[in-house]
């Protein structure tokens, strides 16, 4: 039931999640430009980047109606409301009912994307209905993934780590991958045409919208990957270095795929889902 | 604990064989599946202080990863063989297929097996749905080289089969296994380099005419 004593725990979980989401973010990025030998920025370098684009002016297209200006708001919001939801759910033994509140958490993820996706169309600009469909396109993919994952994870709720635990964190963390738009999939580092997804709907933002936007991919990135420490039983902050340390090694180490096999790449984290949850079905 | 990784392992390579589309991504997938063999076989012959299955996962390792796909990668270079495998069945739907035979093996492994939840029982699954999607490879990959994997995969399915149920099947006859396989690779190579000379392609669906 929820009591005081649960909100004020999971106000500060929340709360302490958005503080450290931009550090992990940096941590990241300083393991990639280490391991390619090159110094990168310091690892408090998001920290910096929010605040400069808090203190900057906006500039807005006339174009825009009012869905441009709402839309980072609900954006952030959407975040924050989705990691008070997975804060309800306890990590650990997991109860069945569990499951309604992670499924209730990615799909107001979805209504955030689903803004987010409007916004870039709102502009008018090509890049940004270009980012926008491919946004779309891809989590059309990456969506029944990470919900057959977590129902993997919330049917083999008693069992002890085995099989199922293994499959299903290899396709979160592959819907994870997609989902915060890094290598395979999409390029956070690059504003190029061709390669940008995430990149090219947020094209059209500047200061306090776009610190709230990167704000809130941040806190998002932070979610999934709490689910994902969830899969192997380990505390929070040595999973968090364990899974920053193989998303940085998996970026560096693979070529970024072209768009129509992200479909391949998503598709078999969807069946090894699947798999998981055949596995937890039957009680590995 | 490290079971479970390494049949996890080997349940993903082997879906990893039914979605790549290319000849050797197939092999190299192979390789990583008979790395795995041999790290299933090594961590029980390890644990069981066994010095024959130490010896077979010796084997494994220097015929099924090294040889094995040596060889078959060498066929391909000699023939300049096409990068596609001739699909008749496209690689989402074979995900489907294989996911099938995943469910139908957990649910065979839980009537056959007396403990359903242990390490064995999983290892019967994996070696199970290893055997049916490799039969599957054989009968919906149309090039001669993608049926070649897809018997060597049912055989990976087998070994670990054996393992799982019997603890690995007498010294004598994994030698001979070996050796069988080694010497059908040795002649599918030389097999496959005459049949594309002859007909300029490895593909099985279009031998169906005479050709002197």
């Amino acid at each position: 039931m929820m009591t005081l004593n649960n909100i004020i725990l999971i106000t500060g979980k929340t709360v302490l999640l958005a503080l450290f989401a931009p550090l992990v973010s940096g941590i990241i990025k300083k393991i990639k430009n280490n391991l390619r030998m090159r110094k990168g920025p310091g690892i408090l370098q998001p920290y910096y980047d929010i605040q400069k684009l808090f203190l900057k002016d906006e500039v807005v297209s006339k174009n825009t109606s009012w869905i441009f200006h709402a839309a980072p708001a609900i954006v952030f919001a959407s975040c924050l409301c989705a990691s008070f939801l997975i804060f309800m759910a306890q990590p650990g033994p997991f109860i069945k009912n569990d499951l309604a509140v992670l499924i209730a958490a990615f799909f107001v993820l979805g209504l955030g994307r689903f803004f987010l996706a409007l916004a870039g169309l709102d502009a008018g600009s090509s890049f940004g209905g270009m980012g926008s469909s491919r946004e779309m396109f891809i989590s059309s993919f990456a969506e029944p993934a990470v919900f057959i994952a977590v129902f993997a994870l919330c049917m083999g709720a008693g069992n002890s780590f085995g099989i199922s635990r293994l499959l299903g964190g290899l396709a979160l963390l592959m819907a994870a991958i997609a989902e915060t738009s890094r290598i395979p999939v999409d390029n956070q580092e690059t504003h190029l045409e061709l390669t940008m997804v995430h990149e090219a709907m947020v094209l059209e933002y500047s200061g306090r919208s776009l610190a709230l936007i990167e704000l809130a991919a941040y806190i998002k990135q932070m979610l999934f990957f709490t689910v994902l420490s969830w899969y192997f039983f380990i505390p929070a902050p040595a999973g968090f270095a364990i899974i920053c340390l193989a998303v940085a090694l998996i970026e560096i180490s693979v070529a970024k795929m072209r768009l129509f096999r992200v479909v391949d790449f998503l598709s078999f984290a969807f069946f090894i889902a699947l798999l998981a949850s055949i596995a937890a079905g039957a009680g590995f | 604990m490290i079971l479970n990784f390494i049949l996890s392992g080997f349940l993903i390579i082997t879906f990893l064989l039914v979605i790549t589309k290319r000849i050797t991504g197939l092999i190299r997938a192979f390789r990583a599946q008979s790395i795995f063999l041999f790290l299933y076989t090594f961590y029980q012959g390890f644990t069981q202080r066994n010095l024959e299955l130490l010896v077979i996962c010796g084997l494994v390792f220097a015929l099924k990863a090294l040889v094995i796909p040596f060889v078959l990668l060498r066929i391909v270079r000699r023939i300049k063989a096409e990068e596609d495998l001739g699909l008749i069945i496209n690689p989402q739907l074979s995900l489907v297929i294989a996911t099938v035979f995943a469910y139908l093996s957990y649910l065979f492994a839980h009537n056959a097996m007396p403990r359903a939840n242990s390490p064995e029982s999983a290892a019967f699954i994996a070696s199970l749905t290893a055997v049916c999607i490799g039969f599957f490879l054989m009968a919906s990959r149309m090039k001669a080289l993608g049926q070649v994997i897809g018997l060597l995969v049912m055989e990976n399915g087998i070994f670990l089969a054996a393992g799982a149920i019997a603890g690995g099947m007498p010294f004598f006859i994994e030698i001979a296994l070996f050796f069988d396989i080694f010497v059908f690779v040795v002649i599918i190579e030389v097999f496959v380099y005459k049949v594309s000379r002859l007909f300029t392609h490895i593909d099985t669906s279009k031998m169906k005419s005479l050709k002197g």
